[in-house]
């Protein structure tokens, strides 16, 4: 039976032997050839971003100015860049921009400290865990624009009452990530803090912090976008009950008055902080940091 | 030069010696089982109630013993009430549905741009430049910032609501599933390639699966953003006209200085908030990510 396997197994095949001539070189063409300077120039990812940039710019401005759209529903680019400077020089744009970002700052640098202090209570204690979990779960969905209407009761019409609302719009959110990004670090890492004989403050400062870090940094970022929205809206709402003083009231201002070119100003300069805050501010602290270490591609 | 040898010690003799018996150490306590009260409160759920009954009793005792004016700070008695005086009388139920709905619309037309855009961006190199330059620049834009043009635009109504709601979506949607398809492995690219999967099956079974973690990222944060839009645009609205929505509902209690309405349209948003991040959204990600075992 096997044997008569073996037998009708195919025979393998005797295949003449050949040798390939050599091709023609001189007909493959070009094989390698100098990028011309378009093509450079568009590998360049600056370069293209700028140019899509520029696109955007001159479809809008030809848009408008073909198809005649009326000024006071979407003016033109040009328009738009004129209103630009009409804003600083009558509007007391700079005085706005410094209202805005002053209780912006003041907002974020106390919710980070408060956010700092529950997460090291709450890194030592299990009582204080428990009631940071807790708040954050409650807390962190509800957005802090919802508290404006008892803010303005209890504070009054001023500053604290912007400041309270983007305290509660940081805090949560970095508390959040900064005590999951604590809860992370790994045990190897906790105990060569320990041999070290680190503890309290430095022991966060050296271990947890470092370990931690792109967790911090995320959440700090989405704690800059809630309070960098929450600020606009309260100004907007703020701009419809009383006379307040920023970017958004200014945005409000014009809108009811119809002035959109400096709707479109207003809107121009909130892209303009919000573009360089994150990528000049939190781009930099990211490249000199997690990136650096390789926590982060 | 060679080093001088060391001349080495004599070892020291130390004298032989025994142990006595150490006989039955008194070690009390090696084991013991926990008492009740530790055994619960090892639980998490049980400590996590606890602080929140903790927390309302300390405030319903505050409120009574301070005697704080109910205008200021209401009771949590008060709020309960109100709460079920919203459902019963002030059709607290329709406002819900109200902003719930045009979230909803809102978020599911956001999905569908976003996911367009990305689909854009992962088939040329173009796409990908114009995506990028249009997030870098209308991400930081807060949505809310748009309602005042939204308004002149298209009026007073639902329309402006859903186009700034648009806006609070696509963006994040966008930026994180594009970063996301980004960062997919190329050994996972070339699995896709080699079985000849192309466009839209290319997308569905690679690219979607792989970059998951990071679009329900971008699906969080969207949501996020367009809650706290929906809830502000309200109170815009409230302010400018008579809107409708759980954030109007907030604005006209306050504004009727009806204080515990106000706490209860918080509650409820704190309630709506709270189960769409921590059921819904934990849920997915359980079901997904975690058990995928893509949870970093």
């Amino acid at each position: 039976m096997s044997a008569a396997m073996t037998d009708a197994r195919p025979m393998p095949v005797d295949r003449p032997e050949f040798e390939l001539t050599p091709l023609d070189a001189s007909k493959i063409g070009q094989v390698e050839r100098p990028l011309s300077l378009l093509e450079r120039l568009w590998n360049v990812q600056i370069v293209r971003n700028l140019a899509v940039l520029l696109m955007f710019v001159v479809l809008w401005e030809a848009y408008t100015q073909i198809a005649d759209v009326p000024k006071l529903l979407f003016p033109s680019f040009s328009d738009t860049c004129i209103a630009i400077v009409k804003a600083f020089n009558d509007h007391r744009m700079l005085a706005k921009i410094t209202f805005t970002m002053s209780s912006l700052f003041m907002g974020y640098a106390v919710g980070l400290l408060v956010a700092a202090v529950l997460v090291s209570l709450a890194s030592v204690w299990r009582v204080w865990a428990d009631i940071l979990t807790t708040a954050t779960a409650m807390f962190n969905p509800l957005p802090s624009i919802a508290i404006l209407p008892l803010s303005m009761l209890w504070f009054g019409l001023g500053t604290f009452s912007l400041v309270f609302i983007l305290i509660h719009a940081v805090l949560w959110a970095v508390a959040l990530n900064t005590y999951s990004g604590f809860q992370g670090v790994s045990h190897t890492q906790r105990m060569v803090g320990q041999n070290y004989g680190l503890r309290g403050v430095v022991f966060a400062a050296k271990i947890l912090i470092p370990a931690a870090l792109s967790t911090v940094l995320s959440g700090m970022k989405i704690g800059w976008a809630f309070a960098w929205r929450t600020m606009i809206g309260a100004e907007l709402v703020f701009g419809a009950t009383a006379q307040g003083g920023g970017l958004g009231w200014h945005i409000f201002e014009n809108a009811e008055l119809l002035n959109t070119d400096q709707v479109f100003a207003g809107l121009f300069i909130i892209i303009l902080i919000g573009v360089a805050v994150e990528y000049l501010i939190f781009r930099t602290v990211e490249l000199r940091t997690v990136r650096r270490w390789g926590m982060q591609r | 030069m060679a080093e001088p040898a060391r001349a080495l010690r004599d070892p020291v003799e130390r004298p032989e010696f025994e142990h006595a018996g150490i006989g039955a150490a008194n070690t009390a306590d090696v084991a013991r089982p926990l008492s009740l009260f530790e055994r619960l409160s090892n639980v998490d759920p049980v400590r996590k109630f606890t602080v929140l009954l903790s927390v309302i009793v300390l405030w319903e005792v505050y409120t009574r013993a301070a005697n704080v004016p109910p205008l200021i700070f209401p009771t949590f008695q008060d709020t309960v009430v109100a709460l079920w005086r919203g459902f019963a009388d002030y059709g607290l139920g329709g406002q819900i549905w109200a902003s719930m709905s045009l979230l909803l619309t809102g978020y599911a037309i956001g999905l569908a741009i976003g996911a367009m855009l990305s689909f854009i961006a992962v088939s040329s190199r173009f796409g990908s430049d114009v995506l990028g330059t249009l997030t870098a620049m209308l991400n930081p834009l807060p949505a809310i910032a748009l309602l005042p043009l939204a308004l002149i635009w298209f009026g007073l109504g639902p329309k402006s609501l859903v186009f700034v709601l648009l806006h609070s979506i696509v963006w994040p949607v966008a930026l994180n599933t594009h970063t996301g398809f980004m960062s997919v492995a190329e050994p996972l690219r070339m699995v896709g390639r080699n079985y000849g999967l192309r466009n839209v099956r290319y997308v569905a079974k690679i690219l979607i699966p792989a970059a998951f973690p990071s679009i329900l990222a971008g699906l969080k944060l969207g949501w996020a953003f367009a809650w706290r839009t929906l809830i502000a645009a309200e109170l815009v609205f409230g302010a400018a006209t008579q809107g409708g929505g759980l954030g109007w509902f907030i604005f006209a209690s306050r504004n009727e200085m009806d204080i515990p309405g106000a706490f209860a349209g918080l509650l409820t948003v704190i309630l709506i908030g709270f189960v769409v991040e921590n059921v819904i959204f934990r849920n997915i990600e359980q079901r997904t990510v975690v058990r995928w075992g893509m949870h970093t």
